[in-house]
């Protein structure tokens, strides 16, 4: 202790002794007094290069895409409520500021909050909607901005990428923070905090004479720039020497910043509680976290309520000990009171009102973990995983939350409604995939790894690479429509057929149901999913006209050159089985699927962007006549059985898909405005008693007629014309009966056979007809 | 200055001394980040807000009776204008402005936003289109240009721009 000089000798019988110590002491206390003056030096130093550079791991911010409201659009009363209960939106019985809604029966009026968007703000703005159903029949504000055409509201935020210390906050200027929660802070946590030097003797006298009095720790006497050196340095050491240290520090952090700099760092800096591994840090994230709203939206009461926290936030956590938070609360409130922060009127308001807490948001980053790898997958490509955890990066994703909440509470149900008991055995039970993606742009819009909601493990959807059975055969006839070879009503022959393959090996097909179907038409090959004249096709056209069309439609895998391919021996998953169909819906335009929009930094600069892109791999002739059989299969084939339960969705197009031994059940369709594909089956391959039709159409339809998927509205392209053939498919033109015809679409160039065409006499009329329905167009 | 260190060092220790306990009470000044303890309860809200979808009115909807083709099976609808065209207007506004800002990525983004609400709008890809072929991507404008032309067949006009367009790639 450098301060214990020793006093001048009193006596002269020890002067010799102390004369000999003497020298050595003064020596002493000179290194000692270096080393305290070098240490103080280091601290100062510390403090100036920590302070200075002080920035937080920010987690990475993902959201869902945004609700856009304009007139049409397809949103209901309800599920916009829903929505804005999600944001943390209070229903109030008059609007009278950003967050708060009102509900009438076909109308919400709400106001705003604005978000900084990657591409804009948007700004707060108060508004009617009215409802129609389930759309937007009108938008307005009020007298100043009259009818609104379009507003866009804040996305949810669905996961965070949280860095590896845990640690979680939304940075806040001191500006943007109430100033009644500052007062609250500095009244009970460090009334003197504008008058100190960092540390105050007077509060420190005051909590020791309270906890001698008290006979226990009952008051502590940091000061708020003491608490935040304590945060900020993240020890839990209660050392002499530590306290010291820390002292030091705050005289140090006093000497070089301002007041404001220090509360700035201390409001976003403070530990106000804990969620699972996540640690609630800064006022404006347990704004959010407790009242599920921005702080300025926060009454005198919640902020009181939030500024007790800091004293434990544990202890006072009002989730869990309400009580304990309200007479902390009242605390605080007093504590304003005495130090005239607020007025007895304000006080006797603030503690009358209810300790209202929002409802627990499920933990943030395990909510959509199927959809979440998908995400981080994406990002891979253009970020490390470091930077997803500490720069508060802001990603925003094409996550569309009424249809992927839709998902996660009806899969369940719908895979138990068709799970057979007899195949349910001990081990496992039926697992199930999904993907909707938006049939026009690839953006995913929602997708399950397994058939439980919000089920983190083994990801199917990305990562069950299973046969895909019949669901091949469309890239078979739409290769075999597009060498202008073949029309719809070319005959094909099923019949029992063998094929060498290498070595001395053969393969025979079978239809599903055993049955030979002898001469059949195209579409009919197709709607029905009939294998053999789908080898008959196959073989005709080559396994690898085949291949690459299924590259066309965008597989990017290795494909086996296998006759087998021709019946979906490729393993695919999920997803990738909706990229085909994507190519599909799009009327042959493929565009690559996403689930990330665009990145931006925490402050809204724009980083990266992920927009759609297109390219046409199939002429529109050869994709309308692949559709008409598509939209068969739920007309006359296969997706029979669910037009009754999807009759208002109607036309859709779609394959259902079945493998050996009925492993896998697969179906693969969309309307106008979504793809899905479902995939049932069990992890270890066992028989699921299920075909396409029985297990994995009926989920399709269950989810997508839930989801009011819009039919199909697909515009035959000018140069397609219509032609009447004879019902029955037959090689030889002495074998036609007209007497019973079909009405099908063909390319000019490829018209029906004469053995088939029942249009001879009238072909000039009908001629002269066609045209002008063409130009009727 | 030595007067002034040992001054603030004296001060340090004393306030050292003062505030340090050995344990730590319930009510620590600080609370650190040692309660891992503290999980909330997990409950979650989502169950009701999907019930109310759920048991939303499913609207039926009401499909013009097929135009063109003869026979009763393949259907083919005509796409009714369901959006009014005021929101694409809004945004195609933007995309203008986007444009003479010079920020085309954002002109790009209004496009297909747009898109979003009127996915069949051929004009909506041309100009999607034209913003890609400005910002030197004419693969990608391409792709977007061909798809403009698959849903043009009505307007002469917009498909002769959109050749036009194309031929200048």
């Amino acid at each position: 202790m450098e301060k214990s000089k020793p006093e001048t000798p009193q006596d002269g019988q020890q002067a010799p002794r102390k004369r000999r110590w003497w020298p050595l002491a003064k020596r002493l206390s000179l290194v000692l007094g270096t080393v305290v003056v070098l240490w103080c030096l280091w601290i100062d130093f510390e403090i100036r290069r920590d302070f200075e550079a002080l920035q937080w791991a920010l987690p990475a911010r993902l959201y869902a895409r945004p609700v856009e409201l304009y007139v049409g659009a397809p949103i209901s009363q309800a599920e916009l409520g829903d929505y804005l209960d999600n944001l943390g939106y209070r229903e109030s019985a008059q609007v009278e500021g950003p967050g708060e809604y009102e509900r009438s029966p076909s109308r919400i009026r709400l106001w705003t909050r604005g978000f900084d968007f990657w591409d804009g703000t948007e700004p707060s703005l108060y508004l009617n909607v009215e409802f129609d159903a389930r759309k937007v029949r009108a938008l307005w504000g009020d007298q100043n901005t009259g009818d609104l055409t379009l507003v866009r509201l804040e996305p949810a935020e669905i996961a965070q990428i949280n860095p590896t210390t845990g640690e979680d906050r939304v940075p806040v200027r001191i500006s943007d923070v109430p100033q009644e929660l500052i007062d609250a802070v500095i009244a009970v946590e460090d009334q003197r905090f504008f008058s100190h030097f960092g540390v105050d003797p007077i509060g420190i006298g005051r909590a020791l004479v309270a906890n001698l009095r008290a006979g226990s720790i009952v008051q502590g006497g940091s000061t708020l720039t003491q608490q935040l050196i304590k945060n900020l340095y993240l020890s839990r050491q209660q050392t002499l020497r530590r306290k010291i240290e820390e002292a030091l520090m705050a005289l140090a952090l006093e000497l070089h910043f301002s007041k404001d700099e220090i509360l700035d760092a201390y409001i976003n800096e403070v530990f106000l509680g804990q969620q699972g591994n996540r640690a609630i840090h800064g006022f404006a994230l347990a704004s959010e976290y407790y009242f599920s709203r921005p702080l300025s939206e926060l009454s005198l009461s919640e902020l009181a309520t939030l500024a007790g926290l800091p004293r434990g936030a544990s202890y006072y956590n009002p989730r869990r000990y309400p009580e304990r938070a309200t007479q902390r609360r009242d605390i605080v409130l007093a504590r304003m009171l005495s130090q005239n922060y607020i007025t007895a009127q304000q006080l006797e308001a603030a503690t009358r009102e209810p300790l209202k807490v929002a409802a627990s948001a499920p933990s943030r980053g395990k909510a959509y973990p199927a959809f979440m790898e998908l995400v981080r997958n994406d990002l891979a490509r253009d970020y490390d995983r470091e930077s997803l955890q500490t720069e508060g990066l802001r990603i925003f994703t094409t996550l569309d939350l009424r249809v992927q909440d839709l998902i996660d509470s009806n899969l369940e149900a719908a895979v138990k409604s068709v799970e057979r008991a007899a195949a349910s055995g001990t081990q496992g039970q039926l697992e199930a995939a999904v993907v909707i993606s938006d049939a026009i742009t690839g953006e995913v819009r929602g997708i399950a790894g397994g058939r439980q909601r919000g089920y983190a493990g083994f990801n199917r959807a990305l990562n069950a690479r299973r046969p895909i059975g019949s669901l091949v055969k469309p890239a078979i006839y739409l290769a075999a429509l597009e060498s202008g070879q073949y029309s719809l009503a070319s005959v094909l022959a099923d019949q029992p057929i063998t094929i060498p393959l290498s070595g001395s090996q053969e393969w025979s097909p079978k239809n599903y149901d055993d049955k030979v179907y002898g001469d059949v038409y195209l579409f009919d090959a197709l709607e029905r999913s009939m294998n053999l004249a789908t080898v008959d096709l196959g073989m005709q056209l080559g396994i690898d006209s085949v291949v690459r069309m299924l590259e066309k439609l965008g597989y990017d895998a290795e494909i086996p050159l296998y006759p087998s391919l021709l019946l979906g021996a490729i393993d695919m998953s999920p997803i990738e089985v909706t990229q085909l169909y994507q190519t599909l819906a799009s009327n042959g335009f493929r565009s690559p699927l996403r689930a990330v929009e665009a990145v931006t930094t925490g402050q809204g600069a724009r980083l990266e962007r992920y927009g759609i892109e297109t390219v046409q791999v199939s002429d529109p002739e050869s994709m309308y006549l692949l559709e008409y059989a598509l939209q068969g299969v739920f007309n006359r084939g296969t997706a029979k059985s669910v037009t009754g339960r999807m009759e208002d969705n109607l036309p859709l197009a779609g394959k259902t898909g079945t493998t050996n031994d009925l492993r896998d059940s697969w179906f693969a369709g969309y309307g106008d405005d979504l793809v899905g594909v479902v995939w049932l089956g069990y992890d270890d391959n066992r028989d699921t008693g299920l075909t396409g039709a029985t297990g994995a159409l009926r989920v399709w339809s269950e989810l997508m007629s839930d989801l009011n998927i819009q039919p199909r509205l697909t515009l035959p392209p000018p140069k397609i014309v219509w032609q009447d053939v004879s019902a029955q498919a037959v090689r030889q033109a002495n074998e036609r009966d007209c007497r019973a015809t079909l009405s099908l679409p063909f390319m000019p160039g490829r018209l029906p056979d004469s053995a088939i065409s029942c249009e001879d006499n009238e072909s000039f009329l009908q001629d002269i007809f066609d045209r002008v329905r063409g130009l009727g167009r | 200055m030595i007067l002034r260190i040992s001054w603030v060092l004296c001060f340090s220790i004393l306030t050292g001394c003062a505030s340090y306990s050995t344990g730590r009470g319930i009510l620590a000044p600080v609370e650190s980040r040692d309660s891992n303890t503290t999980v909330e309860p997990q409950q979650s809200n989502n169950a009701n807000r999907v019930e109310t979808i759920q048991s939303a009115p499913i609207q039926r909807r009401e499909i013009p009776p097929p135009q063109l083709p003869p026979a009763s099976d393949p259907v083919i609808v005509t796409p009714a204008p369901s959006v009014p065209a005021s929101a694409s207007a809004t945004l195609l506004a933007g995309v203008d402005s986007a444009i003479a800002e010079g920020d085309l990525e954002r002109a790009a983004a209004l496009c297909e936003r747009a898109l979003r609400i009127n996915p069949r709008d051929a004009l909506l890809w041309y100009r999607l289109a034209d913003v890609r072929a400005q910002q030197g991507r004419p693969g990608e404008a391409e792709g977007f240009a061909r798809r403009a032309l698959s849903y043009s067949a009505d307007d002469a006009e917009l498909t002769g721009k959109i050749n036009t367009l194309l031929s200048d790639l």
